[in-house]
């Protein structure tokens, strides 16, 4: 499984969670998991970029 | 001349339901089930299984397990974090289970099962504020 996935997933499990604890209707739910999600996984993309100067070496495997 | 202060909006309130403790208790035994005591099923279940899916990706990487270590303050925050867990902590635990230090996925493993015990302590809170009437 790649690390991207990963991220993906755990995105998509925490943005769900919050948007549906903080709230109620289900328009404001979307709206909330989609910022969530994006911040989260476009977060990471603009980290990632920013971070590509650096490399650390290849990156392990994730079975 | 004194400006007056605007008028704080009252606390809206709802009817309060249940028991709050029993409520909190649910909520940390088993993720989701304080909603689930609460009437609020279709919540109930969801979060359960966000946070189960969260615990079996942490087990599936092979993602540390945390213990208290004397004297490391951190190790003692991990490990109640991920009690908050309640009965997958406990039976992780009593399956032995540490997670595996050259997997992979060690650290991505710790942060899923470190998000479950955080995703469920709000839990916790919620079902206590639902079961107050502080939360619809």
């Amino acid at each position: 499984m790649s690390h991207f996935l990963l991220m993906v997933i755990y995105a998509l499990i925490v943005s769900i969670f919050f948007a549906v604890l903080w709230r109620r209707e289900r328009s404001e739910q979307w709206k909330l998991f989609l910022k969530i999600f994006g911040g989260m996984v476009g977060g990471g993309l603009v980290v990632a970029w920013l971070m590509y100067p650096f490399p650390s070496g290849p990156p392990a495997p994730i079975p | 001349m004194a400006e007056e202060k605007p008028e704080r909006p009252a606390e809206p309130q709802f009817p309060p339901r249940g028991n709050p403790y029993l409520a909190g208790f649910l909520a940390w035994l088993l993720p989701g089930l304080g909603h689930v005591y609460l009437g609020r099923r279709g919540r109930g279940v969801l979060f359960g299984v966000l946070v189960l899916t969260a615990i079996a990706f942490a087990v599936g990487l092979e993602g540390r397990f945390f213990h208290f270590v004397r004297g490391e303050p951190f190790s003692y925050a991990a490990t109640a974090t991920i009690a908050a867990t309640g009965v997958p902590y406990w039976v992780l635990r009593a399956r032995g289970y540490e997670g595996n230090t050259i997997a992979p996925g060690f650290e991505y493993g710790a942060a899923f099962l470190l998000s479950a015990g955080l995703m469920n302590l709000l839990l916790i809170l919620d079902a206590w504020d639902i079961s107050r009437g502080e939360k619809k």
